[in-house]
């Protein structure tokens, strides 16, 4: 679905992907973890060409997004839905118009028909009657949670999330953790995670890759990243206290159990 | 259909080899920068077909409201002390040779040719090309540009093309308002200064005023509105580092606008008047 092939990409003197490569499967959830400034934002930014590699291709599917322009482009664009680190909501527009906006511009959907999804889509994230507040008086939760709800509401393959739960405290994280995973099984959307929450990883990823140094040190089912030997995910792995993956498992479970939908 | 997306990557340039090529690199950037701002305003100009469509009639109509009335006040005190200012300097020289009578005309051909879109222009430049300049900055490093590209929203369609329409019919709307002020200004110090009744001052001031002052006038300030837009836009487009790069991009924004309206005022006079 998504492939890097040797992809390289410098700023100034600093080498951020040195050469990397790795495949997303459809329907997968690849979780990419890493250290702040490893180069996790900057893999997911070369999936929507908002970066050019200085060498190597980005494919997705058929398409060479990497050098892709003009009907290409944007049928690879089409694709995808991304969720930003901050949520990049418009400001002017209240919850229910941001979520409205993609098919607002891009289709021409009756007006009632772009409501009725964008409402179907705030109930699914849980914010159905947040429609009428702007994106400056909901909490950060929720602004994520209504960047969730717009990147889905085009229907896209591909989910892209940036640090979907940086900043958020244990439980909202918990809750968007298990929105992602609720997508992939009710929508059964490929989803490509960055984050450096290793507990929110594990969770959620059917893959998880640690990048390091500009390359993909390991990239591994969470069963077997924990058993990894490598020290830099053992590093990671001792640093948020995690010893294998019972706990995390039964804290989703858990979970799991409390929110079946 | 996706145009080019606006979101740039950060541009990493070697060091300058030597001190000729650290004084020529600012050339270069200031070549390239002119280069894809007016790429960007040719693609937000391709865009004026879709000005009253469904997707943009709103914000273009809130564009208009927010460039137009909302500057009322601030071009309306701007005009007014501008032709006072001119009326009372003119009229106070022109008495010394008995020539006040003709304040009038110098008035409202000062206000027609230059002084009404310059003003006009210096104002809007101020007030609304500096807010556009903030938004669109703030949007940037808040990457909403780049949620708008990625979402296959064309922000030249959806952001630039709206403020382009406002300001390219509001510039010379706003003009006409503010030469009719400036020469009602003149005509006030006229009368209360200099001791010249209405009748006599605006018979003096149409007399010799042209339609061509009018027009040429008003193709400036038409002028200054894209100039204003464009440079707004292209700053805040390609802010980066954050509230700092948001206040530079608000900065450059009013000190570009300025030059430009200055150097390009001057030009489009010596087309006009040789």
């Amino acid at each position: 679905m998504i492939r890097f092939e040797h992809v390289t990409k410098r700023f100034g003197a600093k080498t951020v992907l040195d050469d990397a490569c790795f495949h997303i499967q459809r329907g997968e959830t690849f979780v990419i973890v890493g250290q702040s400034g490893a180069g996790k934002s900057v893999s997911l930014r070369h999936m929507i060409r908002l970066h050019i590699p200085d060498a190597g291709k980005v494919w997705v599917g058929d398409d060479c997004i990497s050098e892709a322009s003009g009907k290409v482009l944007s049928r690879c664009l089409d694709r995808f839905g991304v969720l930003f680190q901050s949520g990049a909501l418009l400001q002017w527009l209240n919850v229910e118009d941001n979520v409205c906006l993609p098919l607002r511009q891009r289709t021409k959907l009756p007006d009632a028909e772009i409501r009725a999804r964008a409402r179907e889509k705030l109930e699914m994230v849980g914010l159905a009657d947040a429609g009428a507040k702007f994106p400056d008086s909901i909490s950060g939760g929720m602004r994520k949670r209504v960047g969730l709800a717009r990147a889905i509401v085009t229907g896209p393959e591909i989910v892209l999330y940036d640090e979907p739960t940086s900043g958020l405290d244990p439980v909202i994280s918990r809750q968007i953790d298990l929105l992602i995973d609720r997508l992939r099984r009710k929508l059964g959307v490929t989803s490509v995670v960055v984050t450096h929450d290793l507990y929110s990883a594990l969770r959620i990823g059917t893959r998880v890759a640690m990048l390091d140094h500009g390359r993909f040190a390991v990239c591994a089912p969470p069963a077997e990243f924990v058993q990894s030997e490598n020290p830099v995910v053992q590093r990671f792995l001792r640093a948020q206290g995690i010893a294998n993956l019972g706990d995390v498992e039964k804290a989703f479970e858990h979970e799991t159990e409390n929110n079946p939908d | 259909m996706v145009g080019p997306m606006i979101t740039r990557e950060p541009e990493f340039l070697p060091p300058p080899a030597n001190a000729f090529a650290s004084m020529g690199r600012p050339v270069i950037q200031a070549c390239r920068d002119t280069g894809r701002a007016l790429v960007m305003l040719l693609g937000a100009i391709a865009n004026l077909p879709h000005v009253f469509s469904k997707r943009n009639r709103g914000d273009v109509v809130q564009q208009l409201w927010q460039v137009g009335l909302k500057s009322l006040g601030v071009v309306s005190v701007v005009a007014l002390f501008t032709g006072m200012i001119l009326a009372l300097q003119v009229g106070l020289e022109l008495r010394r040779y008995g020539q006040e009578n003709n304040i009038g005309m110098l008035v409202c051909i000062s206000m027609l040719r230059e002084m009404g879109p310059f003003m006009t222009g210096l104002v809007i430049a101020a007030s609304v090309g500096s807010a556009i300049a903030a938004q669109m900055g703030t949007m940037t490093v808040s990457e909403e540009i780049a949620a708008l590209d990625v979402m296959g929203i064309d922000p030249l369609r959806y952001l630039m093309m709206p403020r382009l329409a406002a300001l390219a019919i509001m510039m010379p709307l706003l003009t006409v308002y503010t030469n009719l002020l400036g020469i009602l200004g003149g005509a006030l110090v006229g009368l209360t200064q200099l001791g010249i009744s209405y009748e006599a001052y605006f018979d003096n001031a149409f007399r010799y005023a042209e339609n061509k002052d009018l027009y040429v006038g008003l193709f400036k300030a038409f002028l200054f509105g894209l100039i204003i837009v464009d440079v707004a836009c292209y700053q805040g487009f390609t802010a980066t580092e954050g509230a700092v790069g948001v206040g530079r991009a608000t900065r450059r924004t009013v000190i570009i606008s300025f030059l430009l309206i200055l150097i390009i005022g001057y030009f489009v006079t010596r087309l006009f008047y040789q």
